[in-house]
């Protein structure tokens, strides 16, 4: 015993533990898990902000509490965490269960590992390049490439951003962005935001990201691309990039890929492809078509995490380059890390194409889901949720009322929220009112959910 | 054509009782072979195999078809065999070793929910939360308010910290770019972690305009040099804007003068950042606290409970003393799918725009259980009993000979040990120092035993070299 306290065994209590592990898994299998994805029960147990914070008592204090008070505790955070695994969950670009993929997670977090050696991850490292592997002869890059997962697509877009300057201007990583021209890169009006947010965080700046107009579809037009390009040009400014999205946020669009690609070769600009959620159509024989001309592009973003249904996060950002370039723009060498006299093959060691330090092996999550369900289940359940989305727009269209929406949105989704039927997103867009945003993904959704829904919107809105 | 397949609308496609069987069976092998088998001093902490080897036995390839059941619950328990055990005993290779139950359910729970926490309405339970964890941790910093926001790992908080000084001293970097800057200088020291190389080069600013201020003989930033260092930058017209300084620097665990270093940047006016991602739990410590003296002052802190709090991957905090909500302007891009302002309930609680990922997962639950289920008194004891197992492995080390000059021999201990499995630890250079081996102590599952284990294990893996 040193100093009061005792260092001869461990201060855990190993067999309680583990029972306590146990006791939490019936937990969560009830009600994280069964509860939460039957339909009967409800997709949100709604309380205020207020009232919420007093349910839980969060505050933490010196002494500790009880197996039964924790027990609790976890019980409590389930019950009022929205089930977004619920098939009336129809809130955001993630939704349903995938119980492959859950396993895989839970692997992940009961071996804590850090990826960016293969001494410390040997199985996750060689899964992650396996799932790249398959999802760039997805693209259709016959040579292969390089890539790596990412915390999030805005990260692999961020990415993207820095590669693409680094290959325009490799002085940028020692000198900076002020010993360069001014960069100007090309993005739709209806891309994801995470475009700004990378130009303001990697010092390019969000004015110079020219939006080029959509048209009425949501796809970047790209008579205007090559108008701007002109513009940039002849304000001395310096093009380097173009991000085309393949399935935008809102409304699901996809732009032209292969017109753009012709741009981007005219110019020599870095062609990106935020896939980030119109990237499930490239399992699909019949909906692939969306994305021709993506093995045009120089770097890809496709999150598994959203259509593809694997757990958040699983991002993978994809270039297609033989030359080391993801490392060479992104290496600091640490050599507590990434020793060159280790007795295996360094080249196994991934964490220097990253700019994070410890990384989460999270393409695990997909690689185990591919393995159980393999590619004709998934091609399988993208080709279902086009479908069912089919559906949805025939029956809106049948049914009258279904047009404008306006200041009813908000209350149509305060009431749902509350009574917690189902979740549905809205927001306004571009001069358009506000609408509805229905995503449907999970293969647990049935048409009688569809019919429930515009029932249910019917319902809650009737008396405005 | 259409109709048929709209035949197939009427019923779920998928079964989920299959789904929650594989996940009842798979879960037994996880917490058999992980839990159980991956804590057992007496099992190995790795399964070593060549990658080549080890790409055959895993079968990786991705097929057009699934696999039954029992190929996968086999494939789990390889996934589990050949990783390695993080929370084994005899893990000390990296600063995220050992194993904490509650954090772990708490990990378990996350992954079964499923969100982001980018708004109120997506996950009302975590982002009361994370401000209650945030505000805890700030608490222990020394600031009764401020700001705050979990990211994916401490790179990425000394990232945000980065952006953060920039923009506070010239918000038009936001819309109009580095160009619109002189040249900015940032400064920190040679034993900082290598994410303030690759922020200043992810954003835009240079790694050439790191520069690096000089250390003493124990590795701890020197004031005098610091301020020595900026005078010059300005005086060759570069604009010095922020200081990052470390509190338990990655490979010595040294701390820096935080007081003294406060002074300069006071006198510059420049932002103070503290890479407390290491050294951060101290401040539950009354005994250690003192190790980060003046760390109040500082703009930032980044803190990563995943590392000596065991709070598991990734679990990394940065902490603003800001209240003017400068994270947020930072950020903000305002996306209206995402924020409208038109919401039925306060909408300062989207917090997602303080962030620059879109969606971001909840990593306060694993630190908000254990922290309630072990009370601060609890974390406390467990940093102290860290700190005292180093202090006696360093004193079992001095009266073992053998122990001072390692050079070629460090890789070659570091082949045997990972090959035969019975523990892990790190080996690196350091400025003119050769390889050397870096332990890291303070799994709750650690006893003396483990630290004699590890002296004697160098020896018998050593005797020939």
């Amino acid at each position: 015993i040193i100093d009061n306290i005792p260092l001869n065994g461990p201060t855990v209590n190993v067999l309680a533990s583990e029972n306590f592990i146990h006791q939490s898994m019936s937990i969560i299998v009830e009600n994280a898990i069964k509860k939460a994805t039957d339909v009967r029960e409800k997709v949100c147990e709604w309380r205020s902000p207020e009232q919420l914070k007093e349910l839980l008592d969060l505050e933490l204090r010196d002494g500790g509490e009880s197996e039964s008070e924790i027990l609790q505790r976890f019980k409590d955070a389930i019950r009022y965490s929205v089930k977004t695994t619920h098939p009336h969950f129809f809130n955001q670009l993630y939704a349903g269960m995938e119980p492959y993929s859950m396993v895989a997670s839970f692997i992940i977090e009961a071996l804590k590992p850090s990826l960016y050696t293969y001494e410390v991850a040997p199985v996750f490292t060689l899964a992650e390049e396996a799932v790249l592997k398959k999802m760039m002869e997805l693209i259709g890059w016959k040579d292969g490439g390089d890539g790596i997962f990412n915390a999030g697509g805005s990260m692999s877009n961020m990415y993207a951003v820095n590669l693409a300057r680094y290959r325009c201007c490799p002085d940028i990583k020692e000198n900076g962005l002020s010993a360069a021209p001014r960069l100007v890169m090309f993005t739709s009006q209806e891309c994801h935001y995470s475009i700004s947010k990378a130009a303001a965080l990697l010092g390019i700046g969000t004015k110079n990201v020219y939006a080029i107009p959509s048209d009425e579809r949501g796809k970047m037009i790209p008579s205007a691309l090559e108008e701007q390009i002109l513009s940039a040009k002849s304000e001395g400014a310096v093009p380097f990039m173009v991000n085309a999205t393949a399935g935008t946020t809102v409304l699901g669009a996809f732009d032209p890929i292969d017109v753009i690609a012709d741009i981007c070769e005219k110019h020599n600009l870095w062609l990106h492809v935020d896939a980030c959620w119109g990237g499930a159509a490239l399992v699909s024989s019949k909906h692939k078509h969306l994305l021709k001309g993506i093995h045009r592009a120089d770097s890809v973003a496709w999150n598994p995490h959203k259509m593809l249904m694997a757990c958040l996060q699983c991002s993978a950002f994809m270039v297609r380059d033989k030359t080391s370039l993801l490392q060479r723009c992104h290496s600091a060498r640490a050599s507590y890390l990434f020793q060159q006299d280790k007795f295996y093959d360094v080249s196994y060691d991934t964490g220097d194409k990253s700019v994070q330090c410890s990384r989460k092996p999270d393409a695990f999550k997909i690689w185990l889901m591919w393995k159980a369900l393999g590619s004709k289940e998934l091609e399988q359940r993208v080709d279902r949720a086009l479908a069912m989305a089919r559906y949805l727009a025939e029956e809106i269209k049948k049914r009258e009322g279904f047009r404008l929406l306006m200041e009813v949105a908000p209350v149509i989704k305060e009431r749902m929220m509350k009574k917690g039927s189902m979740m549905v997103g809205y927001q306004p867009h571009g001069e358009k009112a506000n609408f509805f945003r229905m995503i449907i993904i999970s293969p647990q959704v049935s048409r009688q959910d569809m019919d429930f829904v515009l029932d249910e919107i019917n319902n809650l809105g009737k008396d405005l | 054509m259409e109709q048929a397949s709209l035949r197939d609308l009427n019923e779920p496609l998928i079964d989920h009782a299959e789904g929650q069987f594989f996940l009842n069976e798979a879960f037994k092998i996880i917490m058999e072979e992980v839990l159980s088998n991956g804590t057992d001093v007496k099992q190995k902490v790795c399964e070593w195999k060549e990658p080549e080897e080890l790409a055959l036995l895993l079968d990786l390839g991705v097929r057009e078809t699934g696999e039954p059941r029992d190929k996968l619950l086999q494939r789990v328990r390889d996934v589990a065999k050949y990783s390695v055990k993080t929370s084994h005993p005899h893990f000390f290779n990296q600063q995220y070793g050992g194993v904490d139950y509650h954090s772990l359910a708490g990990r378990f729970l996350t992954e079964a929910l499923n969100t982001n926490l980018f708004t109120y309405e997506a996950a009302p339970v975590f982002v009361l939360m994370e401000n209650e964890v945030l505000r805890g941790l700030r608490q222990l910093v020394g600031w009764t308010e401020g700001d705050g926001i979990f990211c994916p790992g401490g790179s990425t908080s000394n990232m945000y910290a980065m952006n953060l000084a920039r923009y506070q001293r010239f918000p038009e970097v936001k819309s109009q770019g580095v160009w619109a800057l002189p040249r900015l200088s940032i400064f920190t020291s040679p034993e900082s972690h290598y994410s303030v190389k690759k922020g200043a080069a992810f954003l835009g600013i240079g790694l050439d305009n790191v520069i690096f201020v000089k250390v003493d003989d124990r590795g701890r930033l020197i004031p005098e040099d610091l301020d020595e260092k900026i005078e010059l930058s300005k005086s060759q017209g570069a604009v010095p804007f922020l200081v990052s300084c470390m509190s338990g620097t990655t490979v010595q665990g040294v701390f820096d003068p935080l007081d003294h270093i406060a002074d300069i940047c006071d006198k510059h006016k420049l932002w103070m950042h503290v890479d407390a991602c290491w050294g951060g739990s101290v401040l539950f410590s009354k005994k250690h606290r003192h190790l980060m003296k003046g760390v109040d002052r500082a703009n930032s802190v980044a803190w990563n409970p995943h590392k000596m709090l065991v709070a598991g991957l990734q679990c990394s905090a940065l902490l603003l003393k800001d209240t003017t909500n400068l994270l947020k302007q930072c950020h903000s891009a305002n996306a209206t799918y995402l924020f409208q302002q038109d919401k039925f309930y306060d909408v300062n609680l989207d917090i997602g725009d303080k962030s620059v990922q879109c969606s971001r997962k909840v990593d306060c639950l694993k630190l908000w259980l254990m922290w309630k289920a072990v009370g601060s008194m609890g974390l406390e004891e467990r940093v102290d009993k860290a700190f005292i197992h180093a202090r006696y492995l360093v004193e079992q080390m001095k009266k073992r000979e053998g122990f001072q000059l390692l050079s070629m021999v460090a890789p070659v201990i570091k082949e045997r040990m990972m090959k035969q499995g019975t523990m892990m630890v790190g080996y690196q250079p350091l400025g003119n120092k050769v390889n050397f081996f870096r332990v890291t102590v303070f799994s709750p599952l650690l006893s003396q035993k483990d630290m004699d284990f590890f002296l004697d294990e160098i020896e018998r893996l050593g005797k020939d070299l």
